[in-house]
């Protein structure tokens, strides 16, 4: 079943386009992540299909719902926004409270206090929200996200910003979440975070979705060549990179130098003998090369 | 949008302003009451009322909303809408529930708020004077709800707090001095005002209040359409 399935949808302030006409479609139950640069437009698209800025044109629906009747099932859509929106007069406790309200969301106060204490909350519950830490703002934030108990989970940047430790604790959290069947749509910046626990990735870039698919997916299918380390006496200098690029003829170009070993990327796998061939011809000798595995970095780079 | 209207209503009591509001429109009624009750024939006498008493008694009430009503109703509710929109907080509400909810939420939540504020004012007034006034209780609360949805609209339509607080100052002492000169002052140029704002329906009988009652639904209207359209 499709959770949410977008046609053409674009988002225009003025002249200036954010969404270009995406399309898109996440499936029942699964994990999708949303990457791309600052302004890329992530943060448009869940504002939009989540009804907090109004569409400039295509469509979506959410749950078979149409965007034009959102507000039949908003109760069961939980969104956490940025932690700059959240009531901060309020104490945590009746912040969730009131929020829960408004969703429907007919728990105990002792059944708040145990969301609480599943987000880390536990002793901050009577506490104001502005006194709380970015990542105590985050957790809240993503506890109100869960009231009503909703099907469809929108988190913006869940683990900006937290310590390691916090991070690890919401990760294990979205991936519990999926285990009861709930849909989750996410967004960070964090590739490795987002490869590491998402069934599928879309990678926007100006507005547009360059890349789609399950992180193994995108990794297996860069177009261009591959990333080597190599370790050689001297070690490798940018300089003798490009030299050696332009006196053999393949494409190759520097990346890093660091601890003594060199990283380049290289058009084809195929260039690596050539290569060392040369490099031992240019006295440099060879101790160590290794083809690094693709990251979802690389795939960003890419798109 | 229960939870909207009690959140609003509850929110509204705790400010100094509404605090100092209340205590400013209960003193008031109370102690003109009071004096009033004491000084009966002589003020009879004085201003040439003898036919309708009750008139006597809530004639304060009834200036006070004239004259302070817009400035009261700004000070305590001008950023109703926008503050929500500044503070971000709106894009948490309308996740959660419609706009329409939003904004109905809030305009029952502050006309509960006048409600209670001024049945203190007239419960004072009724126990000096012995009797209820439904009349002028029904037109004060016309046109307090008047009020209320002119600065929602005014709130929904200006995005900066701080511009709406200035505007509710002018606002608050130009449409009193309009309106009542409209009223008094037959001129071309201020009947527009004359049949716009509530003070002109105010010395008529009761069933003109439908007038502003209706201009207040216009005024909501418009609010709705333009929160609908806002990207908050």
């Amino acid at each position: 079943m499709e959770i949410l399935q977008t046609k053409q949808l674009t988002k225009s302030y003025g002249v200036t386009a954010i969404l270009k006409g995406i399309d898109l479609t996440i499936h029942q139950g699964e994990i999708f992540g949303f990457v791309g640069h600052n302004g890329a437009g992530k943060s448009t698209f869940i504002h939009t299909i989540t009804g907090i800025v109004n569409k400039s044109s295509g469509s979506f629906h959410i749950m078979g719902v149409s965007d034009q009747q959102l507000n039949q099932i908003k109760s069961n859509i939980g969104v956490m926004p940025d932690v700059a929106n959240l009531y901060h007069h309020m104490k945590g406790i009746q912040f969730l409270r009131y929020m829960g309200k408004l969703t429907g969301d007919t728990r105990s106060r002792e059944e708040y206090e145990t969301l609480m204490k599943e987000v880390g909350l536990e002793h901050v519950t009577k506490k104001k929200i502005k006194t709380y830490s970015f990542g105590m703002k985050k957790k809240i934030s993503i506890a109100q996200a869960l009231l009503g108990n909703p099907s469809f989970i929108i988190l913006d940047e869940p683990t900006s910003g937290l310590d390691p430790e916090s991070a690890i604790h919401i990760r294990c959290l979205i991936k519990r979440l999926q285990k009861q069947e709930k849909t989750i749509l996410l967004t960070s910046h964090n590739l490795d975070e987002i490869d590491k626990i998402s069934d599928r990735v879309g990678i926007l870039s100006d507005g547009v979705i360059k890349k789609l698919g399950p992180p193994e997916y995108l990794k297996t299918n860069i177009e261009a060549g591959c990333r080597i380390s190599i370790r050689t006496k001297p070690v490798l200098p940018e300089a003798a990179v490009q030299r050696l690029s332009s006196e053999i003829g393949i494409s190759l170009s520097f990346l890093e130098e660091k601890e003594s070993h060199t990283q380049v990327q290289i058009g084809s796998e195929e260039d690596i003998p050539l290569l060392v061939k040369e490099l031992t011809a240019s006295d440099f000798l060879v101790y160590e090369l290794k083809i690094e595995e693709r990251s979802l970095e690389d795939v960003f780079m890419n798109a | 949008m229960i939870h909207v209207v009690k959140q609003e209503f509850i929110h509204s009591f705790k400010s100094i302003r509404s605090i100092l509001i209340i205590l400013f429109m209960t003193v008031v009624s109370y102690q003109s009451a009071s004096f009033i009750q004491e000084n009966d024939t002589f003020i009879q006498q004085a201003i040439g009322m003898n036919e309708d008493e009750s008139a006597l008694y809530t004639v304060v009430i009834v200036l006070l909303i004239g004259f302070f009503g817009f400035l009261f109703v700004f000070a305590t509710s001008h950023d109703v809408i926008n503050k929500e929109i500044e503070m971000g907080t709106m894009r948490l509400l309308v996740t959660k529930v419609s706009r329409i909810e939003v904004l109905t939420g809030k305009l029952i939540g502050t006309m509960l708020f006048w409600i209670v504020t001024m049945s203190i004012s007239f419960a004072a007034l009724t126990m000096i004077a012995g009797s209820w006034f439904p009349k002028d209780y029904m037109q004060s609360l016309v046109f307090i709800f008047y009020i209320v949805s002119f600065v929602l609209l005014i709130s929904t339509l200006i995005p900066k707090s701080t511009l709406s607080m200035f505007l509710g100052i002018i606002f608050g002492i130009t449409l009193p001095i309009v309106g009542l000169t409209a009223t008094i002052i037959d001129r071309w140029y201020l009947s527009p005002f004359k049949y716009v704002l509530p003070y002109h329906y105010l010395d008529g009988p009761i069933f003109l209040m439908i007038i502003p009652l209706g201009i207040s639904c216009i005024y909501i209207l418009i609010a709705i359409y333009l929160l609908q359209r806002k990207d908050v």
